[in-house]
């Protein structure tokens, strides 16, 4: 008994020091946000914060700015999770099928997650450039030169594919970690039956991976909602606000127009919305795999 | 179980140091040169101290401190700011909140206005006129907000338009003098006779682009001031009629022509000027450096800024710094006036224009400086911004401002949208931030 309890307060003392820096950094300012969303809170005057009720909320939903960067941020999301999702997926298999150089292959697709985000915006600001090399390869194929980051319409395509080349890594890894983990013996019996390439792959790879492609899409889906770094670095949200995402629109509204409060509201519509996809996103596979039973 | 204890404890000190914030209360002898009999003032700027700039700054704090040994002491402190702009701002904001404001920081001359309107700084004690007469007129104007003077700075800065010599010559085109700039349809003149010219160097007339950002407002308010326009009202509250006004909305459509005639690429073109592939270029004072430093082929002249068709002769050339202002915190305003000036005067303009080449902002330290006698280009920066330098608009609701400037540009100027409803959108949007003044 007493072994037990002296273990308990060892355990709580090594967690303590964990637990206060989550409730400092993470739980408070998390309670913080909620709080401030009701309130006028603006950074240069504190003093003169008052509860507003829900003013923040109304002001948000009439906001054409608020609205079209949340369509822009489901563009994002829109493009991104599949691309990257299949793209890491078929990466992966390439990668597990090719014979040489595997290594090399690997850190190769994987190097673009070690960089920083800001480095390869930089990067790609050059590829993406009216003279850059995309336009000069574009140009020999007689293709006249597109401006990319530089049009409202291109802008968001651009980042998105820009940001699938950067995170397909790590998925990647992840997806071959499970390629490499199916029991060799499933595709040797199915060869016996002489099952085709397409066969092995839809009925013993998929399944196979089916719980690791859901962490894999939930990861990607939440990652593409907190589209902030690549926007700024490249067109700081234009042209024309094409590329002005919700997390941009939070961080410009609480830092540099100084608007907490309203800034504070953004941030737990943003929060409520990922809940709520993540929640649907858990039922639709939940369901998958109770049909399956 | 000894060890257990040992181990708890040290887990919970670990836990105290994270959270133990430091309390400041500085006594006289706790820092070096702080000695007895002395006040005590601290300063924050927005720079890292390893840098060319960070040395200026504690240079001016050490030369301070002995002019002013046994009366005041002053003590800096380097909060840098981070990729983004952060970073000192949100440490201001913190204090704020805190109440924990040092007795002088820097602030950057668009956020004066609002820093004021929120009682964050207070105006500096009186200056001798002797004493104001030392500052450029923009530094002063910038600085002074409903009437009273809040900030000083040891920098000032300005925009060119540059030319290239060899093409302006080829073209047999002459620079006016700078009191009589090209007007808005005379330089359009101008680019219609360099189109050809530059169509067979695979350039432009003019290299020019509409960044996001502060760039835009700060390189292209000259058109809307000198075309009779402004941005906001004197006391900074009142923008309808004034943002969204015809003038304003005609000379948004004058950037517009310059795109669809295409005197200036629609996208931006990294390069073509210093490469020799566009006439003109509006850029910052330090391009005249970099074209020195790094683009000796180019033969660099500077050109009066354009202005409207009407323009009355006043100022309206780009301005506008970092400066140095006493916090409403502080209890001794004299002592933090005294700073401000030291911070901003001649020897600190001369030591950061030795170290970063950013301009004075005082007429002791140009009469000084060699390069701005000699050299013509630095010569005609000095005059544009001594003659007609404006300061940017002073409205507490500056970053809104600023950056529904740029978008309204943007969408006019490239997308092809109506002038006149974009500046009343734009219009309205800040009209939706200044309301928190106008009500209280």
């Amino acid at each position: 008994m007493k072994k037990r309890r002296s273990n308990a307060v060892m355990g709580m003392s090594f967690f303590t020091p964990a637990l206060i820096l989550m409730i400092v950094f993470l739980f408070v300012p998390m309670l913080l946000t909620v709080i401030y969303s009701f309130t006028d809170y603006f950074a240069l005057s504190p003093d003169n914060t008052h509860f507003v009720g829900i003013e923040n909320f109304k002001k948000i939903f009439k906001d054409e700015l608020f609205t079209k960067s949340f369509w822009n941020t489901v563009g994002f999301v829109a493009i991104i999770v599949p691309l990257q999702g299949l793209g890491a997926l078929g990466l992966a298999i390439l990668v597990n099928k090719v014979a040489h150089f595997k290594k090399y292959f690997k850190v190769a697709f994987f190097i673009p997650v070690v960089m920083s985000l800001a480095v390869v915006s930089t990067l790609w600001m050059q590829i993406y450039s009216p003279e850059g090399i995309i336009n000069t390869i574009l140009g020999h194929l007689g293709i006249d030169a597109q401006p990319f980051i530089h049009s409202a319409k291109q802008a968001l395509p651009s980042i998105a594919i820009m940001s699938v080349w950067q995170g397909v890594g790590y998925q990647m890894i992840i997806f071959l970690g499970g390629l490499q983990a199916i029991n060799p013996a499933l595709y040797e019996a199915a060869e016996m039956d002489h099952a085709s390439a397409w066969q092995k792959f839809k009925d013993i790879t998929l399944p196979e991976l089916k719980p690791l492609c859901i962490f894999v899409f939930i990861t990607i889906t939440i990652g593409a909602f907190r589209m902030i770094v690549q926007p700024m670095v490249m067109t700081g949200g234009g042209p024309s606000n094409s590329t002005y995402t919700l997390v941009y629109d939070i961080y410009e509204t609480g830092t540099v127009n100084w608007e907490i409060g309203l800034s504070s509201a953004m941030a737990v519509v943003f929060v409520v919305f990922v809940i709520i996809l993540t929640i649907i996103q858990n039922v639709l596979t939940r369901d998958k795999e109770e049909k399956k039973k | 179980m000894k060890k257990k204890l040992i181990c708890a404890m040290s887990a919970f000190s670990i836990a105290t140091v994270c959270m133990t914030g430091c309390a400041k209360n500085i006594k006289p002898g706790e820092i070096d040169g702080y000695d007895e009999g002395e006040q005590y003032l601290n300063i924050w700027v927005h720079s890292i101290e390893e840098t060319p700039e960070g040395e200026a700054y504690r240079d001016a704090v050490e030369r301070f401190n002995k002019a002013y040994n046994g009366k005041y002491f002053a003590d800096i402190e380097f909060i840098p700011r981070n990729d983004s702009g952060g970073g000192y701002s949100d440490k201001v904001n913190a204090s704020v909140l805190s109440g924990n404001l040092p007795d002088v920081l820097t602030v950057d001359g668009p956020n004066i206005a609002a820093y004021a309107a929120n009682g964050i700084i207070q105006p500096l004690a009186p200056l001798s006129d002797e004493e104001r007469n030392e500052y450029l007129d923009s530094i002063l104007e910038q600085g002074t907000y409903n009437d009273q003077l809040y900030a000083l700075g040891a920098m000032e800065s300005s925009v060119g338009l540059y030319y290239n010599k060899d093409i302006i010559a080829e073209a047999g085109i002459e620079i006016p003098d700078p009191d009589d700039p090209w007007t808005f349809t005379e330089f359009l003149e101008i680019l219609e006779q360099l189109k050809l010219v530059m169509d067979s160097k695979n350039g432009y007339p003019l290299d020019m682009t509409f960044p996001v950002g502060e760039a835009s407002i700060y390189y292209y308010a000259p058109f809307i001031w000198s075309n009779g326009g402004d941005f906001v009202s004197e006391d900074g509250l009142i923008v309808d009629k004034i943002f969204n006004s015809e003038k304003n909305a005609y000379t948004m459509s004058y950037f517009k022509g310059l795109v669809d005639k295409q005197y200036m690429s629609a996208v931006p073109i990294e390069n073509l000027f210093e490469s020799g592939r566009a006439a003109f270029k509006f850029d910052g004072a330090w391009e005249v450096n970099t074209i020195y430093q790094s683009y000796p082929d180019v033969n660099l002249g500077v050109a009066p800024y354009i202005v409207g068709d009407d323009w009355d002769g006043g100022n309206y050339t780009p301005t506008g710094s970092w400066t140095y202002a006493a916090s409403s915190n502080t209890e001794n305003i004299e002592g933090a006036t005294e700073l401000v000036k030291w911070m901003s005067g001649v020897e600190s303009g001369l030591m950061l224009f030795e170290k970063t080449k950013s301009l004075p902002s005082t007429y002791k330290a140009y009469e000084q400086i060699d390069l701005f006698a000699k050299d013509e280009n630095y010569k005609a920066l000095y005059e544009q911004l001594r003659d007609y330098g404006h300061p940017r608009p002073k409205t507490p609701a500056y970053p809104q401002l600023s950056s529904m400037f740029q978008q309204s540009l943007e969408n006019i100027a490239l997308s092809g949208k109506d002038a006149e409803e974009q500046l009343d959108k734009a219009k309205e949007r800040i009209n939706d931030k200044l309301e928190r003044y106008i009500r209280g």
